[in-house]
């Protein structure tokens, strides 16, 4: 076995690669999540789908450099021929490279925390002192809906109807097994608990019609477990809750 | 060099030790099947009839006897027994249990070889992937169009969970089972594992377990998914205890085999053997093994107080009793987040130490490389609620738990920084493991990312429960671990059998395998991200064309794997002789002859650096 060179190459084609590659992948990044992902109809979603934006523009470069870095490591390195390879050089430790690795991967999860955080805060509060409380009840496996009608008179209905623009405050629970309540336009979801209640909340943005869905396994039908919800405009609303048959 | 490839010694008969000679895997058939029907006829005799829990207490009681049964049958329970009654086994006793000259029949004995374990271990992984493979075929092919048309929904939801379980527990065995066994213990340069014994009993309980396992399929199977939590469960008939007690006697053979484990590599290096001088994959087995001592445990608390809830009606986890369903999910994560990682560890580590073989050159920052595994172990049981953000369980740990999460990819990172340091400037030798190795690569920095996408709690809110997080850690299970796995295989598969794993059909399996990953699970989080929810035995319209995709997808990883299992079967006898270092790789493991006798080294070697000076080789081929 003779010593090998220590197999230094350029690193221009290397540059160029990940260059290219994360240029590609900030193109997908920012086109993809609003593309494939449901219609938002709250700013919930909307935040939801921007997180997705900003997080896939950030780990582009990381991919990239991870792909350009095997591609050229296959290109230059790999051995030819049938002959066992010589050893390689035998670096074994570099502090730089390990510290700047380590700082660089530190400094991109402080900020994808931080607009993490950011993000969950900006969701979490903002809540207005007059919310819609609508009750949101599962059992296997079907939804229904529970509002205050006129005089203390409780509405039911199996689709979800919601006013425009105002916030939404989902008391969420459950006849038996544990439900996901989940409106994949809204951007959000909790599950349904027998015996207790989860909050969630929401205002809906855009007018139309959405998915209600389970998310959470709840048995035999559990994929049959889906219904539709409808965002109207605030008169509509008042007009279709004042329409149904009130329960005592 | 010459290279024995089998052991031709003649069969010496041997007398003394009567029955206990002819224990073997039928009798343990026997004897498992024999006392599951002695403890069902006894408990369904007594037991009063009309109360509830009754089937439970019954399908419990079956299941020990079945258990107990198992390890009369095998022979576990031979040593034990007859320390009790005052006969210590003789050197002769333990070189027969050991399986000298007992020739290939000692693969279906309780054999105390760590040699015969690995192989073991190889074919009980290779079985229970298989199990769950062919469940997997099912389950795609039920997703091919919109609607039911193969399977109703009760056995399809049955398929997913003992699909899920079967693979977790192949993948938890898969690197740490076959060389955590085999190649550890000659790499520290030890003549057997600490505890011989304990290393079969750790086999043998696995296989009673997945015996259990399957059972759940025969008796109206497990139709509540692998991540059983209550209040479900209490809808769920006795599959549901057979799995509880499945998880139970898996635990203990974890349990034993990580105890195992650790001792051997602290208590058996041979001279000179510092640890800093230990191959990078005795570091991953000794890393995951500890944190599997962690984990596991709140997995058999966890069924055990299941138990208790269905056969003694306690109501540890009955919401409308006082019990709760959230400390349920709480132990279960406690168990799940660590255990991923468990499953994880013990592959990088192999691909680690496959990179510098074939790159002819030392890790790249060795120490980076064990803190890496152990900083993921120790954040890795401290990130479990990420598993509840959706739940309604103590919403402001939201933000403490994402922070947790999100650390995570710090060590994932330093993997990385190790995997393409050792790489770089190379000398790399395109051979059949290098190329899984790459394969891992490609994979894991999806499955990583994604991570990241769901650890974030605004994007998890719309993600938890849907095909997103499936394909996630399908990129994870698949993608990383199992590629990393197969790459292990083909490494140290020469070690075992003396050939190669051949070479051509090794890489028709990869690309089938590689593109066929894509394809599936690229799909898959393409039907997450348009609102696909999980275990969804039928789909709306809008899905179709990404299942439809995903489903030919699973079918080229099936072939893929199928070409494998062929050439694991074929070359074992009919591959190219490798030699004894094929790789001409300096660790112990390759110094010794192959196969390598009984106690691996007639006399132990001095160590005086660690295995990655390529440049002067330590051992010729
Ligand atoms: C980069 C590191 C990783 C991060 C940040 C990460 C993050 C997550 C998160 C936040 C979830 C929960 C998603 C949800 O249910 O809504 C999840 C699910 C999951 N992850 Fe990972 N993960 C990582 C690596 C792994 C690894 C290494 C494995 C396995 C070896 C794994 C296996 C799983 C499994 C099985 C689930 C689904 C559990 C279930 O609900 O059934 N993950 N991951
Ligand atoms: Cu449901
Ligand atoms: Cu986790």
């Amino acid at each position: 076995m003779t010593n090998s060179n220590d197999n230094k190459k350029s690193l221009k084609s290397f540059y160029w690669l990940w260059a290219i590659l994360t240029a590609l992948g900030i193109a997908v990044s920012l086109y993809a999540p609003g593309y494939l992902m449901p219609e938002s109809m709250s700013q919930t979603m909307h935040l939801s789908v921007l997180t997705m934006v900003v997080f896939s523009v950030a780990a582009a470069p990381v991919a990239a450099g991870v792909y350009a870095a095997a591609l050229y490591i296959l290109r230059n390195w790999t051995h030819k021929g049938d002959s066992v390879p010589a050893a390689g050089p035998a670096f074994r430790e570099s502090g730089k490279v390990v510290i700047t690795w380590t700082l660089t991967s530190v400094l991109l999860t402080v900020f994808l925390l931080i607009w993490g955080l950011g993000a969950l805060a900006a969701d979490s509060a903002g809540s207005t002192a007059n919310p819609l409380v609508v009750k949101v009840v599962g059992q296997q496996w079907v939804w229904s809906f529970e509002y205050q009608g006129q005089n203390g008179t409780t509405v039911m209905s199996n689709d979800l109807y919601l006013p425009k623009g105002r916030e939404v405050l989902f008391h969420v629970t459950s006849l038996d097994v544990t439900h996901g309540f989940w409106a994949p336009q809204m951007g959000t979801q909790v599950d349904a608990n027998d015996e207790t209640i989860t909050d969630l909340h929401v205002t809906p943005n855009k007018l139309g019609t959405f998915d209600v869905r389970c998310t959470q396994f709840c048995g035999l039908n559990h994929a049959f477990m889906v219904t539709q919800g409808h965002v109207l405009t605030p008169s509509a609303f008042t007009t279709w809750l004042n329409a149904q048959p009130a329960r005592s | 060099m010459t290279t024995t490839l089998e052991h031709k010694a003649p069969v010496i008969k041997h007398e003394g030790g009567g029955l206990a000679r002819h224990q073997n895997f039928l009798t343990a058939m026997i004897g498992g099947v024999a006392g599951a029907f002695i403890a069902w006829a006894i408990s369904h005799h007594f037991f009063a009839q009309d109360v509830r829990t009754t089937s439970d207490a019954v399908a419990v009681l079956t299941g020990c006897g079945w258990i107990v049964g198992f390890w009369l049958g095998i022979g576990a329970l031979n040593a034990p027994l007859a320390w009790l009654i005052g006969s210590d086994q003789t050197r002769k006793d333990q070189l027969y249990y050991a399986g000298e000259d007992q020739g290939t029949k000692r693969y279906w004995k309780y054999c105390t070889d760590h040699k015969v374990v690995g192989v073991q271990y190889i074919v009980m992984t290779m079985v229970l992937l298989g199990a769950g493979g062919i469940l997997a075929m099912a389950i795609r092919t039920e997703l091919i169009v919109p609607g039911n048309h193969f399977v109703d929904q009760q056995v399809y939801n049955g398929f997913i969970a003992v699909h899920g379980m079967l693979m977790i527990l192949a993948l938890i065995v898969a690197v740490a089972g076959p060389w955590g066994n085999f190649v550890v213990p000659i790499m520290c340069g030890a003549k057997d594992m600490a505890f011989p014994r304990l290393n079969a009993l750790s086999l043998w309980t696995l296989v009673g377990a997945a015996g259990l396992l399957l059972t759940t399929l025969a008796v109206g199977s497990l139709t509540m998914g692998w991540v059983v939590l209550a209040p479900i469960t209490d809808q769920a008939g006795v599959g549901m205890d057979f799995f509880a007690l499945a998880i139970l006697v898996f635990t203990v053979s974890t349990t034993v085999a990580g105890v195992n484990t650790i001792c051997t590599v602290f208590t058996m290096r041979t001279k000179g053997m510092t640890l800093e001088r230990l191959p990078i994959m005795v570091w991953g087995a000794i890393i995951a093994a500890a944190l599997g001592l962690y984990a596991f445990p709140y997995f058999s608390l966890v069924e055990a107080l299941q138990i208790l809830d269905r056969t003694f009606s306690t109501s540890f986890f009955i919401g409308n009793a006082g019990g709760t369903g959230w400390l349920q999910a709480n132990l279960f994560w406690l168990m799940g987040h660590p255990e991923v990682y468990v499953i994880l560890i013990p592959a990088v580590a192999a691909v680690f130490e496959i990179a510098a073989v074939m790159a002819r050159k030392p890790v790249f920052s060795y120490r980076t490389a064990v803190a890496g595994m152990v900083g993921l172990a120790g954040l890795s049981i401290l990130v479990w609620a990420h598993h509840m953000f959706t739940t309604g369980w103590a919403p402001t740990l939201g933000g403490p738990f994402m922070v947790t999460t999100e650390l995570i990819s710090i060590p994932t990172g330093l993997f990385f920084l190790v995997l393409i340091g050792t790489l770089w400037r190379g000398n790399i030798w395109m051979k059949l493991p290098t190329v899984w190795v790459f394969g891992f690569i490609a994979n894991f920095i999806i499955a990583g990312i994604t991570g990241i996408y769901l650890s974030d709690i605004p994007i998890d809110n719309q993600l938890h429960g849907t095909m997103f997080v499936t394909a996630h850690f399908h990129y994870v299970f698949v993608g990383s671990v199992l590629f990393g796995a197969i790459g292990a295989l083909a490494f140290w598969y020469p070690k075992v059998t003396g050939r190669y794993l051949d070479e051509k059909l090794g890489r028709i399996s990869f690309w089938l395998s590689f593109i066929g990953v894509q394809v599936t699970f690229l799909a898959m989080f393409i039907s997450g991200l348009r609102g696909m929810p999980r275990r969804y035995a039928s789909y709306a319209f809008i899905f179709e064309h990404t299942n439809f995709i995903s489903t030919m997808g699973a079918y080229m990883i099936m072939a893929g794997m199928l070409v494998l299992m062929g050439a694991v079967i074929y070359c074992w006898n009919h591959g190219e002789p490798s030699g004894s270092n094929p790789w001409h790789a300096n660790s112990l493991e390759w110094l010794v002859s192959t196969p390598p006798p009984l106690e691996n080294f007639d006399v132990l070697p001095v160590v005086t650096e660690d295995p990655y000076n390529f440049g002067k080789e330590l051992v010729r081929s």
